[in-house]
Parts: structure tokens; sequence; C-alpha cells
């Protein structure tokens, strides 16, 4: 039975939001794993892949295999990121030399929310979050690894959240990584679309499981001072005590 | 130069994004598409089988093309019809120009065709001193406005009744009687069958090209495509080469599924098959029959193994409303006869990626479009392989070349990210505003850059 | 006739870039078992009339001729003054005898309907149940124009005629295709919702389209 996980903190997420990782830390130590965090690990890749730029982007992945090639359960609080191994490797490294690797490693990779319900096989973690939350479903997480019941299944099971559903939940807030600054009134304008909704529900938070769309929704609504705010998953599963202030 | 293309798309994009009028009215009409689509869904047992099927019909089509393009085209001139095949657009055009000034055509009534949209059919046309009549409500409407399609299934998606009612009474005058939708409805009715009656040539599109049968397929729910195929004495069909199906009963399954996806129907009002003039028994219909099959970048397109099952598309329209990106730019902002994601892929592969890259790039690659398409073409895919081919070819800007590089320098050892990050959160600490970050903070506040990372806090207690 | 594909222009060079281009494979999806892409029918009348009724279509249910020639002449009396454009069918030189009293009356023999035509009748080639669809023909059905200029098409058909499904219609489809420049499925009234995404019933066909079924 697994019992040590090791983590895979996306680039963005230890350089600008490392509490993401923290809280991800505290829920899996509470339900009685230990973490390890293989510390040479930077990026998956997933910028350049994007950009097309997929000589880059396969040595980068090339080297992410490697980092984690002794892993034996991976987990990542990030959608997009999750897919980019999991979707996106076989093709990126298919003539690769480490493409039996990385083929390997597609299969001990999971997303957050997705390893506490189908693996752990848990739904309560022992949260509490006394607040009305509102959760969006981000694009690679729906459509890549289709995940979608998942979170919300944890969420339900957090004492005194009040979960509402959000118009328009399935469509993109408009990041997708250079997108948003490459085309930005058109990511902005998505965004807009994003926060209006949000702020349609009353919900004092919006949560997702891709802090990157959390970032950017979290732009928008700080830039309109709206009462709603952003909170990662992870971040509500680990609270006992309801938000910080 | 692929730089004033793009730099017209930002302009056109940002318009339309920041217009609140603009968004409401494509947004109503596109909830309104997708509760009809959700329902029509349901008669379908297994919708994900039907999709399959689809793909299965037009996979076999476009693999054998060859084959069916020839079994079509022996038919047609069985019964009596003609096939001129086109290699470009001016070809097709010329093909009409001299059928028409050989019949005097004076008139000409049209059903829809995005074809002829592609190869600038109508300003030919009437360069000629014939008169053109876009028959379809929603094109009569652009045709007025003097406007292209603002989308392929429903061209005056971005119009308000009051616009429609202001449109009319300048143009069509004596035709109208009152401003209900009703009444314009009727007045455009009336303005149009005179012309029908009146004109000597018909042009339509054909959804499909039957080919164990020699017909073509076209289907229309205002019965516009019917009296323009059944009135004129001349009838000319466009269709690229990609839209020949094998047999008549795979309309079983693509009829159901365009509606559909289409219009949310179980099947188009009026689903005409066309297989040549009027037989000798027959009473009425056209004397002339005449299909232009147009390649026009398609048999490149086709030799891409990759790509080349952006050939199977029926043209429904579903990735366009899937779309977040249209839903906040609209159809007129890509500036390209193909809009959407469809447009964003397909316009690369026939005019070429160095002049239309930026329509791949303008997508979050949400994958919406990939989700909803009915023949499963993986356009957010295809989106992706236009961006890598487009840096295979050199294409991209030197700025980001050497910007992916330093990246890759950068995450390639854990030092050196780190002082990347470093450096990169003094920058957002120091420098929130500069012009660097404009296309951020033009629309969002930056996040706030954190004093520890994750990996210090790791380091430091095993981040409890 | 004149020689048909006498100018078929780019043929060759098309034909043989697509052939070249087929030469390398593309890849393909695992198939699937063959199978109905629908819940096959359970009543097919009680469906075709219901599917009729959600398309705007009318329907009416017969015994006998007589009673056809009765709800013939129902419908043609509904409609303002004016000509009734026929199918030369022997079936319908009988309706019309007893249904289109004090109507001028123009037959498919003499050519095609007149713009100004009120309703135009015919028959049909089959029913359609599951879609609630008319499938028309041009030599079998009175010509191209007959189930399209009017503002009102009547359809005189029989129960017999009735098919399940789009399968069995493609199937009459496909035996009466060469005998035919013309054959169609219609499924409502003519309509669109091109202004606003409002349905507007009545664009450029007919606005009602009556379908008489006789036991």
């Amino acid at each position: 039975m697994v019992r040590t996980i090791t983590l895979f903190i996306p680039c963005f997420v230890d350089q600008l939001l490392p509490q993401v990782g923290v809280d991800m830390i505290t829920v899996l130590r509470r339900i009685g794993y230990e973490v390890d965090f293989p510390d040479e690990q930077t990026c998956c890749g997933q910028p350049a892949f994007n950009s097309g730029f997929w000589n880059e982007a396969r040595l980068v992945a090339e080297r992410f295999v490697r980092v984690f090639a002794q892993a034996e359960t991976v987990i990542c609080p990030s959608g997009s990121c999750t897919a980019m191994v999991r979707c996106f490797y076989p093709e990126l490294l298919a003539s690769s030399p480490l493409r039996e690797d990385a083929l390997a490693l597609e299969k001990r990779v999971f997303e957050f929310s997705e390893f506490l319900v189908e693996v752990a096989k848990v739904t309560d973690v022992g949260s509490r979050f006394p607040h009305k939350v509102t959760y969006h479903d981000s694009c690679h997480l729906l459509r890549e690894l289709h995940i979608k019941e998942q979170p919300r299944q944890l969420l339900r099971q957090v004492k005194g959240l009040e979960l509402v559903e959000l118009n328009h939940s399935e469509e993109c807030c408009g990041f997708g990584g250079v997108f948003s600054v490459k085309f930005p009134e058109i990511s902005g304008a998505m965004g807009e679309v994003k926060a209006n909704h949000v702020e349609a529900t009353g919900a004092e938070f919006v949560t997702a499981c891709d802090p990157s769309c959390l970032l950017h929704i979290d732009g928008v609504l700080r830039r309109r001072q709206a009462r709603a705010r952003t909170i990662h998953l992870a971040g509500i599963l680990a609270a006992q005590e309801g938000a910080e202030t | 130069m692929s730089g004033d293309l793009l730099r017209q798309f930002h302009h056109h994009a940002r318009e339309k994004a920041q217009d609140p009028a603009h968004r409401k009215t494509i947004r109503w009409a596109i909830d309104t598409y997708d509760a009809a689509v959700a329902r029509g869904k349901t008669r379908f047992p297994d919708w994900e089988a039907a999709r399959q099927r689809s793909y299965e019909i037009k996979w076999e089509a476009v693999n054998h093309l060859d084959r069916y393009l020839e079994e079509f085209e022996a038919k047609v001139i069985q019964r009596g019809g003609h096939v001129f095949w086109a290699a470009d657009s001016g070809q097709a055009r010329n093909y009409v120009l001299e059928l028409a000034r050989a019949r005097g055509v004076k008139s000409v009534v049209k059903s829809k065709s995005m074809l002829t949209e592609e190869i600038a059919l109508n300003p030919a046309l009437e360069r000629e001193g014939i008169k053109v009549w876009e028959t379809d409500l929603g094109e009569f409407i652009v045709q007025l406005r003097h406007e292209p399609p603002y989308h392929i299934v429903t061209p005056a998606m971005h119009l308000s009744r009051g616009q429609v009612i202001d449109l009319f009474r300048e143009k069509i005058p004596n035709d109208v009687i009152g401003d209900s939708h009703e009444e314009l409805v009727a007045a455009a009715r009336r303005a149009l069958r005179r012309e029908f009656f009146a004109a000597d040539m018909g042009i339509s599109g054909a959804n499909f090209l039957v080919a164990d049968t020699g017909m073509i397929a076209i289907t229309t729910n205002e019965g516009n495509g019917r009296l323009c195929t059944s009135l004129p004495r001349i009838h000319v069909a466009f269709a690229g080469i990609e839209k020949v199906i094998p047999r008549l009963q795979d309309l079983a399954t693509l009829w159901p599924v365009l509606a559909t996806v289409g219009t949310g129907q179980h099947i188009t009002a009026y689903s005409t098959l066309i297989g040549g003039p009027r037989t000798p028994q027959e009473n009425d219909g056209p004397v002339e029959f005449h299909v232009v099959l147009l390649d026009n970048g398609r048999s490149r397109l086709l030799a891409d193994s990759e790509q080349r099952d952006l050939l199977q598309c029926i043209r429904c329209g579903a990735c366009l409303n899937a779309c977040p990106v249209y839903r906040n730019i609209g159809g007129h902002a890509y500036g390209t006869v193909y809009q959407g994601p469809l447009g964003s892929v397909l316009t690369p592969a026939l005019q070429g990626l160095a002049q239309y890259q930026h329509l791949s790039y303008a997508s979050s690659l949400c994958g919406n479009c990939t989700s909803v398409c009915p023949v499963k073409i993986d356009l957010a895919h295809h989106l992706l392989h236009n961006r890598r081919n487009a840096v295979q070819e050199g294409d991209r800007p030197w700025r980001e070349r050497l910007g992916m590089r330093l990246w890759r320098w950068a995450m390639m050892d854990r030092r050196r990210f780190q002082l990347a990050g470093r450096m990169g959160r003094a920058l957002l600490r120091a420098f929130g505003g500069i012009s660097v970050l404009k296309p951020w903070t033009e629309s969002r506040e930056l996040p706030p850059a954190p004093t520890m990372t994750f990996r210090e806090r790791w380091r430091k207690n095993g981040a409890r | 006739m004149e020689h048909a594909s006498q100018n078929p222009g780019a043929r060759e060079e098309i034909l043989s870039r697509v052939r070249a281009a087929l030469k390398k494979t593309a890849q393909r999806r695992e198939a699937i078992a063959p199978g109905p892409l629908f819940a096959p029918v359970a009543n097919p009348l009680e469906r075709f009339q219901a599917e009729c009724a959600a398309n705007f279509m009318e329907t009416m249910l017969t015994p006998d001729s007589a009673a056809t020639a009765a709800a013939l002449q129902r419908v043609l009396a509904s409609l303002p003054p004016g000509e009734i454009f026929l199918q030369d069918a022997p079936e319908l030189r009988q309706l019309a005898s007893a249904a289109a009293q004090g109507r001028s009356v123009r037959w498919s023999s003499a050519g095609a309907p007149a713009e100004s035509s009120q309703a135009t009748v015919s028959l049909c080639e089959a029913l359609v149940a599951m879609t609630g669809s008319v499938l028309v023909s041009s030599a079998g059905c009175g010509g191209r124009g007959a189930s399209v200029v009017a503002p009102c098409h009547i359809v005189v058909a029989h129960a017999v005629q009735l098919v399940l499904d789009l399968e069995a219609a493609l199937a009459r489809a496909g035996q009466i295709a060469f005998d035919n420049s013309y054959v169609g499925l219609i499924s409502g009234s003519s309509r669109t919702a091109d202004i606003e995404k409002r349905l507007i019933i009545g664009a450029h066909g007919p606005r009602r389209l009556v379908v008489i079924i006789e036991e």
C-alpha cells in the first residue's frame, strides 16, 4: 500500500503560490501519508510545448521523467500540469529514448483530487470551511483527465461548506498560459465573463484544481474589488477552522 | 504580411471583446443554441456512438477520395449533369462566368454556400452585371449590409431585430409591412419570391456529394434551397472535393447528426437530393445541372496525414458555438471566410501558415471544440500542431525564440531555475506596472510575490 | 442534350494530387460495432402524428377515399381564393373532381405550378414515422415545385406508405433515385430562426403542410 507520496509541485506554484503545495501536504499527512519532494524538479515543459517549441519542451520533459523515475506515486495540485505528463508526454516523447519511462510514469501520476477519491478512496479529509463556495471546472482537468465529480465529492464533505454550482462552470476562464499575455484583450474578456458568473453566485470563494486558473481569476476579481476570493481546493481541504483572514 | 493581419486581428478582437452589447447578443444566441442541442442529443441513446459512426463514414470517404469522386462524377454525367473540376478559386469563378455569359444569365438566386464565399463568387458575378440574390435569410441580411457572414450556420447572429428593421426599411421598403419577427420574415419572403421566379440561374452549395447515386445533398429549413434548385433553368452546385460520401444510406447517420449539432433538430425541414437536370418525364426543374468541384488547397491538406481529418468537417458550426474565444470576439474579428476553431485550423492549411498562424495562437486550448465536433476532429490538437509547425518553419518572432531558449536554459538546472524565479519575483514586487507586464495588468491585478518559495519552506521544516 | 463533361477542367491534375496524397496513410480510430443510432419506433402511426405535430405539420386520418376527398375539400375551402396545382395522377384526378369545385385547377402534366398557386396537392413516396417526414420525388410526385411553391402543400398518402426510420426512407429513395432528378425529405413547415434565434414558421417554402393519411 502506498504510504509515501512524491510531490510534483508546478514551477509557478513553487515560485508564486507555495501555499498550495503546503496545503496539499497538510491534507496528505492528515490522512496518513508521508510525503517526499525531489528537489531537482523544475518544470514539466508545458509552456514551451503549448507555444510550439517542442524541441525545448522535449529536453525539459526528459529531465522531468528522469527526476521522477524512482517515484512510486506522484501527486500534482494542477490539472493542466498533470495532463501534460499523462496526456501529452506520449506524443512529445514519441521518439525519445525515454519514451518507455514516460509511458510508465504516466500510470503513476495523479492530480490531487483524483488521488484522494480514486486511490486513497477518501472523500472526507476532516476539513471545516464554513463559507459559500463555487467551483470552476478547469479545462485540462475536465477534458483531458475527465475529472469532474471528484472535486465536488470532496467539497460536499467539508463541514459547514455551502457548495453552489457556477453557471457555465465548464467555460474556459481565459488563462491559457502564454495566451493570457499574447492575446490579453481576449483573455481579459474571458476572465471578466468568468468573474461575472462567480459574482452572480454570491459565493465568498471560488475554487478549482488549477492554480493557474485561480491566478487569473483572482487578478480579475481583485481588479474589480469583488467580494469573492479565490482559493485552491487544497486550501479548503487543509482548513480546519475556516478561512484565515 | 502576417504582421498586418495580426495587428488587424488584435484591433478587431479588442473592439468586440470590449463591447458589452455584442457580448450579450452572441452569448444569448449561443445559449439558445446550447439548450436546443442538449435537447436534441437526448434523442440519441448513445451520442458518442453517433459521433463515432459519423467519423467512420467521413474517414472512409476522405481516405478513399479519388475512388468516391470518380464514382460520383460518373453517375452525375450518366444522369445528364456536368462536372467541372476547379483547381483554384479563379478556375471555379471563370467556369460559372463563362456559363452565365453563354446562357445570357442576368440574375442569380443563391442558396447558402460557404464555398462561394471562399472563392469570392458574388463580386465576380456582379462585376459582369449579373444581379445576385442571397436567399437564406441570414445571408440576405448580411448581403444587404455589405458584410461577410458572421457565422457559418447563422450568418446574422450578431444583429438585433431593431437593426434588421432599419435595414429592411432602407433596402426593401416596399416589401416591409410591420416590425415583428414574423413580418420581417414575410418581408424577406416577398422581396425574394419575385427573384426566385425571375432568376435565370440558381447557385447552391452541397452538404454532401453522394457517390453511389450521383446526387448532391442540400439541407435548409427555409425552403430557399428548394426554390433555387427548382425554378431557374440552370442550377450550378459548388462543393469542395472533400464533401463526397460513399452511399445514400450514410445520410441516415449524417443528416440527423448534422441537424442536431447545427440547430438541435432531429432533421432539417428540407433534406434535398438532386441528381441532374429534369428528366424527360418531369414537368419542371432546371434543364441544366452543373457541379463544380473545388480543390483550392484541399489536396495539399489531404497530403498532410496528421491534419487530413480536417477534411472530414461537415460545416455544422458546433465548434464556433463551443469556443469561448468566438463567444467574446464574434465571427468578423477573425477576418477570414471560416471562423472559430474550424477557421483557425483550416485557413492556415489552405492559405498558408506563414500568414495565418496567429489564429492558432489566439486560443487558450480549452479543448471544447474537440469535445463537441460530431466527426471527432481533434481541433485543439491541430491548433497545437500548427504552433509546432510554425516554430519548425522558423516563423516565430526572434524575441519569442530567444525567450524559449532562456526558459529552457533555466529549467534544465535547479539552481538556474531558482535564480530565475528569484529575479522574477523581485521584478513583480518592485515594478508592478512596467510595460513588459502591461498585457497582464491591463485587465488583472498582479499576483502577490511570496517571500518564501515552496522549496524554501520544504527545506526549512518539511513545509509543516 | 449537349455532350456532358465536355470541359472537365483540372480533373487529371486534381485526381493525381489526391492519389499521391493518399499514398500516406492516416491514423484511424478503432471502429465500433454497427447498431441502430436511435431507439426503435414502437407505434409508427402515432409516432408519425406526434412528430408532425411537433413540427407544425397537420395530419388527418381518413378511412376511405370518400373521406379523403372530404378532407381535401375542407382544407381547400379554408384557403384564400386562387389556383390549385395538382400532381396529375389517377387518384388525384378522382379526388379533385369532388374536392376542387369552384377552383381553377392546374395539372402537373401542363407544366410547373404558377407563382400565385394557393396550394399544391401531391402524392408521396413514403411517410417516415421516426422523424415525421414526407418523402417526395420529382417524377413521382408532380415535379419539384409541387412541394415548395405554394403557401400550402397537401400530401395525399396511404398508411401502407409509412416506414419506420431514415434507413427505410433512404432505401426507398435509393430505389427511385435514378428515375427522379429530385428526391427529398420534407419534415415540417418552412421556418427560420435567423433573426435573434426566434423561430418563425413560413419562410420561403410552404407555411402549411397537411398530410392526409388514408387507411
